[in-house]
């Protein structure tokens, strides 16, 4: 126990765990604020028997992990804002011959270059298929330091599970939070049990390995099902949420991350005014949490989801999980993270019709 | 005397070029190589998806085909977790020299000892016969340069080996493929490319300048002459770095 326990970043959190789960591959270039998970690796990576890079870009760092992950290995790279951009040729890559992987995108906020300061930019990108689209990646919304380990090694997990990419979606908030963390324990990884996978040495008569843009063993037709059916099963299977304070909520608060964490405090000032509150914290947002939106009754009066985006990005998602059910409410806080003071107002001004429902546009 | 000359048992399917290109010749040198040195059963391919992607069906060994101009990362990639393995690259000059000329400088920057082979035919093949801006010469016609590569508006092509001379790897050489002296020698440099990457000495990377019919709009025999009378005046053939002494 005594040595698992730790006080720190979750960044740093996201790369011991990561060094734990088996990645013995990380690729990256530094951005703000990811780049503590770029210098842990490349300071304890050695230690594994791993191979740590620094990349020369996004571009080639997620290029060298395609390579690596076909060989069969644990991999990892991360980014941030504007670097995140430049990881989508790779994400679709990786999606395309169903390798897996895991990419942290520490988010921040605005729009090209923006800020390095936290924020929940990159919902879109993250959830609505990597690189030019029509594929599908899991994608897991820590919320405290221990979140930023345990999900790291359900990604890796997840990743192995699905043959997929797993997206971490961190933001700058947990990123640089320090807190008590308890680590998983320490595994390896066996990168030659896959019969999928790049190999050192193959005799004539031995099945070779043709990784390459779409599975070519296969045609586009049992291609199309077998992608469907993986991207419906991940579905079924993997959604993730917690509920907090939700049984006898008359409004209800959907948030993930940094957010969501105010939103607890939201939820707790809000009973002292009456107001009763509660909080739906999505963990993974692909897939959507839509199961837990179904048990929702006509005692909920509306819900309202705290981003910090210029856009009502997951309200979209919640709008519908939530099959137009309920009135969709978005406090968006961009750059500042929201405070409960200001979440408990915007509340009480949308109940009282004050407040604009969520148009899609 | 009779000589019979065999194919390489690692070649097990017909390859999908145009009459007349160099690849075919180029990926049978690489095939020989490989066979004549042992390691045939330990080679992975690293192609690019443009011309090169051809060759990935054709070659009885593992191979993975990166996105486009990323092959010398994704080599890296692969040397890095599987060290043991003969990792080389068949790419073009649009892959290796346009989009990728990072990602190759890079890999040499880092020493990978990985073999390159580089495809100059001074085009972008796949796409249509577009101009290449590393490799078409000033005044060739292409599609994307209907009178002719003009240096005020596309620069001048520039010879990367020169470049990569600069850097600490183990060897850097230029062949051709236009007559069977050129072809012999031609794999030579790929063959001292993979024993370097056996005796691991570092990066090799062999240029060898190689015609496209098709898009130069030429016969095969009129594309061999271009560049015996045009190509190698810009492109030498000739080694640029040797550091891997004899193998």
């Amino acid at each position: 126990m005594s040595e698992n326990f730790a006080l720190m970043k979750g960044n740093e959190a996201i790369a011991e765990s990561a060094l734990r789960a088996g990645c013995r591959f990380y690729a990256g270039y530094p951005i703000t604020p990811q780049s503590e998970i770029l210098e842990y690796m490349s300071d304890h990576m050695a230690e594994r028997g791993g191979v740590f890079i620094q990349g020369e870009s996004e571009i080639a760092s997620i290029s060298m992990l395609w390579g690596a992950a076909a060989c069969g290995a644990r991999v990892m790279t991360s980014s941030s804002g504007p670097g995140y951009d430049l990881k989508q040729e790779g994400i679709s890559y990786l999606s395309s011959y169903n390798l897996p992987a895991v990419i942290v995108d520490v988010m921040r906020y605005g729009v090209g270059d923006g800020e390095i300061t936290e924020g929940q930019d990159s919902y879109w990108i993250a959830t609505r298929g990597g690189g030019h689209g029509d594929s599908r990646q899991i994608v897991l919304t820590p919320a405290s330091v221990q979140e930023c380990a345990d999900l790291t090694c359900l990604a890796f997990d997840l990743a192995e599970k699905y043959r997929t990419v797993v997206i971490i979606l961190s933001d700058g908030g947990i990123s640089q939070m320090i807190e008590k963390v308890v680590l998983p324990e320490a595994k390896e990884h066996d990168m030659n049990k896959f019969d999928w996978a790049i190999k050192s040495y193959k005799k004539p008569e031995e099945p070779k390995v043709k990784v390459t843009n779409l599975d070519r063993s296969m045609d586009y037709a049992e291609y199309d099902q077998m992608m469907r059916t993986k991207f419906k099963t991940m579905h079924e299977n993997e959604q993730r949420w917690e509920e907090f304070m939700t049984e006898d909520a008359e409004f209800i608060l959907v948030a993930y991350g940094i957010s969501s964490r105010v939103c607890k405090s939201a939820v707790r000032l809000a009973r002292k005014e009456r107001l009763k509150l509660g909080l739906l914290r999505p963990v993974t947002v692909w897939p959507f949490p839509a199961k837990a939106f179904e048990k929702l009754t006509e005692q909920v009066k509306g819900l309202a989801t705290v981003e910090m985006s210029l856009s009502a990005q997951m309200a979209q998602d919640v709008l519908l999980a939530s099959k137009h059910r309920f009135p969709v409410y978005s406090y968006l806080t961009s750059k500042y993270v929201a405070t409960p003071k200001g979440i408990v107002e915007y509340c009480w001004r949308a109940l009282e019709g004050k407040e604009e429902e969520l148009e899609v546009y | 005397m009779t000589v019979k000359k065999t194919k390489p048992s690692m070649i097990n399917q017909q390859v999908g070029w145009c009459g007349g290109c160099g690849h075919g010749i180029i990926q049978r040198l690489i095939a020989e190589c490989c066979e004549e040195l042992g390691l045939a059963e330990k080679t992975v391919q690293v192609v690019d998806i443009a011309c090169a992607y051809w060759s990935i069906d054709t070659l009885n060994c593992d191979g993975i085909a990166g996105p486009h101009g990323r092959c010398a990362a994704v080599a890296t990639g692969i040397k890095k977790m599987r060290p043991d393995a003969n990792v080389y690259i068949h790419a073009g000059d649009g892959c290796s020299y346009v989009i990728g000329l990072s990602e190759t400088c890079y890999a040499a920057q880092r020493n990978v000892p990985i073999t390159m082979i580089v495809v100059n035919n001074g085009i972008f093949g796949m796409t249509g016969g577009q101009m290449n801006l590393a490799t078409t010469l000033v005044g060739d016609r292409t599609v994307s340069s209907k009178n002719g590569r003009d240096a005020n508006i596309a620069g001048e092509p520039f010879d990367f080996l020169n470049i990569i001379s600069n850097y600490d790897i183990a060897y850097a050489a230029r062949g051709a493929l236009y007559d069977p002296k050129h072809i012999n020698e031609t794999k030579k440099m790929i063959k001292k490319g993979f024993e370097n990457q056996r005796d691991n000495k570092g990066f090799s990377i062999i240029e060898i300048l190689s015609p496209c019919p098709t898009n130069w709009k030429m016969t095969p025999v009129q594309a061999m002459e271009k560049i015996k009378n045009e190509n190698e005046k810009v492109f030498p053939l000739k080694g640029y770095v040797d550091k891997g002494g004899e193998n």
